[in-house]
């Protein structure tokens, strides 16, 4: 009797399973998203990925971060010459927290930048640009490109000295291009000189602009690393799709194989009992 | 096999080895990623923690001794078109840029420093998984590979690291040397000159240009010590420093703002001449040094 209670659900529990799979359920039916987030949890990565993988993802965390603080600032930040500096340090001096609010935002994108080299170093090291994933490379370029973008647009917004005069700089040497300089240095301006209608349009990329990019190309580059698969490290003794047929005459006397030394491919397939 | 069959074939081989030794995303990997974005996190608010903490309401609070803003000040000065503390200096990845202007002269390569070497180095890494298409992917199979990101970390770090400490006349070290500047070249009794070098020195030109020894030399700005000798005139250099554009010169900003503002002496008296006169006669004072 005791274990029949305990393998049959009682029928409060059924209704509440019921009642909670009723929702994800009608969701899945619907939408199929149920099944997407399913497919993108359970997919299977290489046995031997390391904390050198997680760079990817650390770089998209102080995305989040920018974005959720972004939008923060956005509600007390006044983008006109006569008020930006004041709403800056009211920002920073009076708003609960606001300090907090614009220093992880300040911060936080240098974090970001230096993630992205770091990320991008990984995938130069592991050789992970190689076919299949020239593309992701492409657009890991482009999110580097324009990740700086948005730092550049974002330092004029305190309108500070260090902000006015470094954009000022910036500006006129994006001129110094030929053919299209003068029209880019004219296009960031928004006229002849650095002003109201400048903090404006460097707002509007700031907040609009880039990171919708951003956004968008941080989509299809996660998209492409489900769809091809994270790359093994090179050098591990696993690595999956590894070929290594042709190192057979690499001893295998029983010294340990790593970096140097790489195990042919049916050796370790042998052990695993494996045909091949 | 063509390479490119090979390349295929070692892809299938790679879809066939995870789904037989892979192990889930969730929760395996999905456990470090959590771990280290936490960290990052952490890392965002600490920055954030220690910045404010060591800085002041009043950006000048920390002018004397940076050691008290630890992360820098909390914002600079208001911009202010018109007037002194001129620093031009971007953000810190863009140090790199910054200084790769001060090893091209003006005017003739400054160009490569400022789209050439950039624009290259982005196509280089465009395009690099079309150079690179050999399949290997251990170091030690990739000298060329590894040797390139060696010299690219070496040579990006020391451009940082040089842009980051690269000499920055402050207003005040320059406002200093403005008597010795007008013994030297003879221009101490002429009051109009003296105003216009305190402007010299106080409107940052030093952070481009060198008068006798002070100052940046960066962005390719000549040295102005003799510019008066260079036959342009008050009138000249009136509307040279004024737009700076008008003469193809499009990377000095427009000082135009100073003709609104009067110049003083040193005991504040008026001299009925604008701050942008000043400068001008100051320049064409400057005959270089006696
Ligand atoms: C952002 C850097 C920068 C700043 C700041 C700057 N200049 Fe210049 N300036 C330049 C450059 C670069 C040139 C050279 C342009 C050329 O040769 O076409 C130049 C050229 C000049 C010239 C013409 C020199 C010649 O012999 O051709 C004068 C005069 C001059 N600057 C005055 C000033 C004064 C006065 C100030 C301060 C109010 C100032 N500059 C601030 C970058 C700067
Ligand atoms: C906004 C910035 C970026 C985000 C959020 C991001 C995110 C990610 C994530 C989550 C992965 C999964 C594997 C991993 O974490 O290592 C990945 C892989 C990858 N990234 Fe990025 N990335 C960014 C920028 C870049 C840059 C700048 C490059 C290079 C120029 C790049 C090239 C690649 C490549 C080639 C892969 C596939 C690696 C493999 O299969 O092993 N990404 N990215």
């Amino acid at each position: 009797m005791a274990i029949a209670t305990r393998t049959r659900k009682s029928p409060r529990r059924e209704r509440l399973e019921a009642a909670v799979n009723y929702p994800i359920d009608w969701l899945e039916e619907r939408s199929g998203l149920i099944g997407g987030i399913r497919y993108f949890l359970f997919r299977k990565v290489p046995g031997d990925t390391n904390w050198f993988h997680t760079l990817g993802s650390a770089t998209l965390t102080a995305f989040l971060v920018q974005a959720v603080t972004g939008v923060i600032l956005a509600m007390y930040y006044k983008p006109e010459p006569k008020t930006a500096y004041a709403s800056i340090q009211h920002i920073t001096n009076d708003v609960t927290l606001g300090w907090l609010v614009r220093g992880m935002h300040k911060w936080g994108a240098s974090v970001f930048i230096i993630l992205m080299f770091f990320h991008m170093a990984r995938v130069f090291l592991f050789g992970a640009y190689k076919y299949p994933r020239e593309l992701n490379w492409i657009i890991g370029v482009m999110l580097l490109v324009i990740g700086m973008l948005e730092g550049f647009t974002g330092y004029l917004l305190p309108w500070d000295q260090t902000a006015y005069w470094a954009t000022i700089v910036g500006i006129n040497l994006n001129g110094t291009a030929p053919f299209l300089g003068p029209y880019i240095a004219q296009f960031l301006r928004g006229g002849a000189e650095i002003g109201p209608d400048t903090l404006a349009r460097f707002y509007s990329m700031h907040m609009l602009l880039i990171p919708g990019a951003i956004f968008a190309l941080i989509g299809l580059h996660l998209y492409l690393v489900v769809r091809l698969g994270v790359s093994s490290p090179p050098w591990s003794k696993e690595a999956a799709g590894a070929d290594w047929v042709e190192e057979q005459e690499v001893s295998t006397d029983g010294r340990r194989a790593g970096l140097t030394r790489p195990v042919p491919r049916n050796y370790v397939r042998g052990q695993r009992g494996d045909s091949a | 096999m063509s390479a490119l069959d090979e390349r295929r074939a070692s892809f299938q081989r790679y879809k066939q080895d995870v789904k037989e030794r892979g192990k889930p995303f969730y929760p395996y990997a999905m456990f470090h990623d959590t771990v280290m974005s936490l960290v990052v996190v952490c890392v965002i608010v600490g920055l954030a923690c220690v910045w404010y903490l060591t800085s002041h309401e009043d950006p000048n609070r920390c002018q004397p001794k940076w050691s008290s803003c630890m992360l820098g000040p909390r914002y600079a000065e208001p911009a202010d078109p018109g007037t002194t503390n001129f620093v031009p200096r971007p953000d810190w990845y863009f140090y790199f840029l910054f200084y790769l202007l001060r090893i091209f002269k003006w005017p003739d390569s400054v160009i490569l420093g400022t789209v050439g070497i950039p624009t290259i180095l982005l196509i280089i890494a465009l395009v690099l998984p079309f150079i690179d298409t050999r399949r290997d992917r251990r170091l030690s199979r990739r000298p060329v590979a590894v040797i390139a990101a060696i010299l690219v970390v070496i040579s990006m770090g020391e451009l940082t690291y040089k842009g980051a400490v690269a000499k920055e006349a402050l207003a005040s070290e320059v406002v200093a040397a403005v008597p010795s500047w007008a013994q030297r070249e003879g221009f101490a009794n002429n009051p109009k000159a003296v105003s216009g070098a305190t402007v010299f020195a106080e409107a940052g030109c030093t952070a481009c240009h060198t008068y006798l020894g002070t100052g940046g030399g960066n962005l390719g700005a000549p040295d102005l010590s003799a510019e008066g000798t260079k036959g342009k005139g008050v009138q000249g250099l009136t509307s040279y420093i004024s737009d700076p554009s008008k003469f193809g010169n499009n990377v000095m900003p427009k000082f135009a703002a100073f003709a609104n503002i009067p110049a003083k002496d040193a005991k504040g008296k008026n001299l009925g001449i604008s701050e942008l006169q000043a400068l001008a006669i100051f320049l064409d004072a400057s005959k270089g040094p006696k």
